[in-house]
């Protein structure tokens, strides 16, 4: 299976990291619930994942697994201050609103696994193109769930109120986070063409061989 | 397989005689609108059960129509005067999320109107808590007026309620369209119980575990008045019937069901007696699921045992018959 | 009746149930029962130690290093995460091989990160309960754990549709669930 020939575009709709791997659901159910908080989410995830597998492409191979993940975690870590601090100026109080959830982005499972399961095994090249695919598949997942809950629990988009008769509030709460990312996920299965493959789970499976 | 059939048809039934009995109570108190409520409680149910029997490839058939019973269940449990889209909402919630994904009724894991209402609770708490007067009838369209707390929150809270005993027994209290005649409900628990309707052992425990710190913990000074409240308010009677003891989630050994229903009783009366908690018992009940699904996997690892006992036993009684004859590269095991 | 109040609160601080994290753990774990077994006490070993860590941490750095929590933090883990991978290979070394992989699963994950940062609002600042905290929160994930196994097999059944079988079924049965939770608070 490790062998076979993986397309890098693939990381996007095909093999996404949300809705076919189930990684980095957290701050999807628990924050994801206002469009302002998806798109501080995504800058922060976009540019911590994409710094943190980058610079971890350098980290010698040779290493033991357990050093090397370290490592990673490290360099999340690291690039999480500065993004920290652009975030302050570009998305003022959301931080707050996000709390530990921007946080534990520094040390996703792209990070810590997935970029010694998958990323680095590919050319840099290619690497660099499943990177983006993969983080524009989380993004654009949590894009849609965010926007959805915002209209159906708060009658807002963007924080603009729009024209909603009734409103759910409980769709914005950490359970409608997980009622509607699990019916997400089964309707990305029921139309992606291997979102069916429950024995592929992002890949973490394979920690289980080193 | 024909005879399971034919005893789960009757036992829906049934079910539905008696709900529809508490629906047809309720109407006096609370007229013409708690019909329409009904009625699009059971549509939207029926809807979305067809419409989720499409999409997972099945025919719709007369089993199916049990969709209408957890559809009058929830129905039973709402004010009067709720918004018809939140009921609606709420019942899509009851058969799709909670039902439907899972298999329907092949593979019930919540009781749908249990998720339905914690649905409505935790999303429009303010509108599913006040009710309007017993007599007062609030047409189709209008909005309600002067609603008021029910007398199991003024219950909760103050340890008293201001009502007589005969109104209680009638159901002519401010309360959830049909859970408030215990009389009604008295009489369909013993109909139900006596055909085996309902889990007997969920249903006495449930009332035990009511019952038992009612009178150990009195939530007034009278330990039977306490008991007589407890059992009247926040639903108890109503969810201890048509939740906790209903067949398809509760465990099939009345011993086990007995502790199933004992717990989720008695810990709800917990959270009345600390935190005022309104309809706790409903909440813990859907809360308790993993609990009665254990039990469940347990009797499942209990009967195979027991079914791989009996054909040892009689593979054994076979072979010394001689109407069974072992292979011979099977000797060795059978020696051993 | 204190049991049950403890119980409602330690159900309301659970790290999966009310907060999600650890979901994705709890889900890798879930192919076997001895995986998921092994898998929550590992992670409640991290939370634990790592609480003892996370409370050093907490009470010696100044305020204006604030952001470098969580390099801290995940150092405190990386050491951990050495040491537990050394204690089982001089222990067991014959079982190496399969036990490092609880390890390896445990270690950076949202549940034991996720813990570390919420201690310092649910203890005081004093050792004791930091680690109590820590330990609270690994029985959260245990506890959770079981909710999960309880249902594995019914959210795995062929009865379930193709597309939710598996995890879909199992994000809804654990949203229901928090859900009650919610209802109780």
């Amino acid at each position: 299976m490790r062998n076979k020939r993986i397309p890098p575009v693939e990381g996007f709709f095909r093999k996404n990291s949300v809705l076919s791997g189930l990684m980095v659901i957290s701050p999807i159910i628990v924050c994801g619930n206002t469009v302002i908080n998806a798109l501080a989410l995504i800058y922060a995830f976009s540019a911590i994942t994409f710094l943190s597998v980058m610079a971890g492409s350098f980290v010698p191979k040779k290493l033991p697994y357990g050093i090397k993940i370290i490592i990673y975690a490290i360099l999340g870590a690291l690039a999480y201050i500065p993004v920290k601090e652009a975030a302050e100026m570009f998305f003022p109080g959301v931080i707050d609103r996000i709390g530990v959830y921007f946080m534990l982005l520094a040390v996703n499972s792209l990070i810590t696994v997935q970029s010694e399961v998958k990323f680095y095994k590919m050319p840099k090249g290619k690497m660099m193109l499943s990177l983006l695919c993969h983080i524009l598949g989380f993004d654009a997942v949590l894009l849609i769930i965010s926007a959805i809950r915002e209209v159906l629990a708060y009658g807002t988009f963007c924080g603009r109120i729009v024209d909603s008769d009734i409103l759910i509030s409980g769709i914005g709460m950490p359970f409608g986070g997980f009622i509607i990312l699990g019916i997400a996920c089964g309707i990305y299965r029921y139309i992606a063409p291997s979102g069916k493959n429950t024995d592929d789970f992002g890949g973490d499976s394979d920690v289980f061989d080193y | 397989m024909q005879n399971k059939t034919k005893s789960q048809r009757f036992i829906w039934i049934d079910i539905m005689l008696t709900l529809l009995t508490l629906a047809v109570m309720n109407f006096f108190y609370c007229g013409i609108r708690t019909v329409v409520l009904g009625g699009i409680c059971v549509a939207v149910s029926m809807a979305a059960e067809i419409i989720s029997l499409r999409l997972m490839h099945r025919r719709f058939t007369a089993d199916d129509l049990t969709c209408i019973s957890d559809a009058l269940i929830l129905f039973l449990m709402l004010p009067a005067v709720i918004d018809f889209r939140m009921a609606g909402i709420a019942c899509i919630f009851a058969a799709v999320a909670a039902k439907n994904i899972f298999g329907g009724r092949r593979n019930m894991i919540f009781s749908p109107a249990a998720a339905g209402y914690v649905f409505l609770f935790t999303s429009w708490k303010g509108n599913l808590l006040m009710y309007s007067q017993p007599h007062v009838h609030t047409g189709i369209f209008e909005k309600a007026e002067h609603l008021v707390n029910s007398a199991s929150s003024i219950f909760n809270t103050t340890g008293r309620i201001e009502y007589t005993d005969f109104e209680i027994l009638m159901g002519n209290v401010p309360g959830p369209v049909g859970t408030g005649s215990i009389l009604l409900l008295a009489v369909s628990a013993v109909i139900l119980l006596l055909r085996r309707d309902i889990s007997a052992g969920a249903f006495i425990g449930t009332f035990m575990g009511t019952a038992i710190p009612a009178m150990l913990v009195p939530v007034c000074n009278n330990s039977l008045e306490s008991l007589k409240y407890t059992l009247s308010a926040n639903m108890v009677l109503f969810t201890a019937i048509y939740i906790i003891s209903d067949k398809r989630i509760a465990p099939r050994r009345n011993y086990y069901a007995f502790f199933y229903g004992f717990f989720i009783a008695a810990f709800s009366y917990v959270l009345v007696l600390t935190t005022a908690k309104e309809n706790a018992i409903v909440i813990v009940s859907l809360l308790f699921t993993p609990v009665g699904l254990g039990l469940r996997n347990l009797e499942k690892k209990i009967d195979g045992f027991v079914k791989e006992e009996k054909d040892a036993v009689e593979l054994w009684e076979a072979i010394k018959s001689g109407e069974y004859v072992i292979p011979e590269d099977e000797e060795a095991v059978y020696e051993e | 009746m204190f049991l049950i109040t403890e119980l409602v609160a330690l159900l309301a601080s659970n790290l999966i149930l009310t907060q999600a994290l650890g979901t994705s753990t709890l889900f890798i774990a879930a192919g076997s029962k001895k995986n998921l077994l092994w898998t929550a006490i590992t992670i409640s070993v991290f939370t634990t130690l790592g609480a003892f860590g996370a409370c050093l941490v907490d009470s010696l750095l100044p305020e204006g290093m604030y952001d470098f929590r969580l390099l801290f933090y995940v150092l405190i883990i990386g050491i951990l995460y050495i040491l537990l991978l050394t204690v089982l290979y001089f222990a067991d070394r014959r079982d190496f091989s399969t036990t490092r992989k609880y390890v390896h699963v445990s270690a950076f994950n949202c549940a034991v990160m996720g813990t570390l940062f919420t201690l310092s609002d649910r203890a005081d600042t004093n050792m004791l309960d930091y680690i109590y905290a820590g330990a609270e929160a690994g029985t959260g994930f245990i506890f959770a754990a079981f909710v999960f196994t309880a249902a594995f097999s019914r959210v795995n059944s062929k009865d379930v549709p193709a597309s939710f079988r598996g995890f879909p079924a199992s994000l809804v049965y654990l949203g229901i669930i928090s859900m009650a939770i919610y209802a109780l608070n």
